[in-house]
């Protein structure tokens, strides 16, 4: 099963790191984006797409199969990933 | 200033600020030492010592709210947690931050 993870990060933080690093730890693809480390015409959108997503400018923002996590949450990480028997 | 002497300096005035409020710096001093760090980063690069793990809005108010030490400002949520969000400071009584959960006020 494939699972669908997105990452919104910020280099400064981290948790974001660790959320990072358990992901690899765990050999689950992600996609991220260190937010403060895009060009600048560009961090806004990212930035309000995370703030509209996570309902809040706190980081890591986590996306997991369209399930948003704020922060980092091995325990609600896995209850998401359908490959580690969480999911719909 | 040197970032090392900024990190000592933020390190002082920030412990008189926390004990009265409960907290203290998280034993873990690899984490307190880079979140400090970015904390210096941050204050040079955009005026103040910044939450390294919250965004700003750009509108000053607001992000006068995440200026650390930012426990004032979310004190429910930060007391549920025993943990500011990045986990510079934690409730006095804690020896194992790593045990401390991270999750948004909407949770608690």
């Amino acid at each position: 099963m494939v699972d669908e993870v997105m990452v919104y990060a910020l280099s400064t933080c981290p948790w974001c790191r660790k959320t990072k690093q358990w992901l690899q730890d765990s050999k689950i693809e992600f996609e991220y984006v260190d937010v403060d480390q895009l060009p600048e015409e560009e961090q806004d959108a990212v930035a309000d797409k995370a703030y509209e997503l996570s309902g809040g400018r706190r980081f890591p923002v986590v996306v997991i199969n369209g399930e948003v996590i704020v922060g980092y949450s091995p325990d609600k990480f896995l209850e998401h990933l359908k490959g580690w028997g969480g999911g719909a | 200033m040197s970032t090392e002497a900024r990190k000592e300096s933020l390190r002082y005035l920030f412990d008189r600020v926390v004990t009265p409020l409960g907290y203290k710096f998280t034993p873990d001093e690899e984490l307190a030492d880079f979140l400090l760090e970015q904390e210096v980063k941050l204050e040079r690069d955009l005026g103040a010592p910044y939450c390294p793990c919250q965004g700003r809005s750009g509108v000053r108010a607001e992000d006068m709210r995440i200026c650390c030490p930012c426990i004032p400002f979310h004190r429910e949520h930060f007391d549920a947690m025993k943990r500011c969000w990045c986990g510079l400071f934690v409730h006095l009584d804690v020896t194992d931050p790593d045990s401390l959960p991270q999750f948004p006020p909407d949770e608690v």
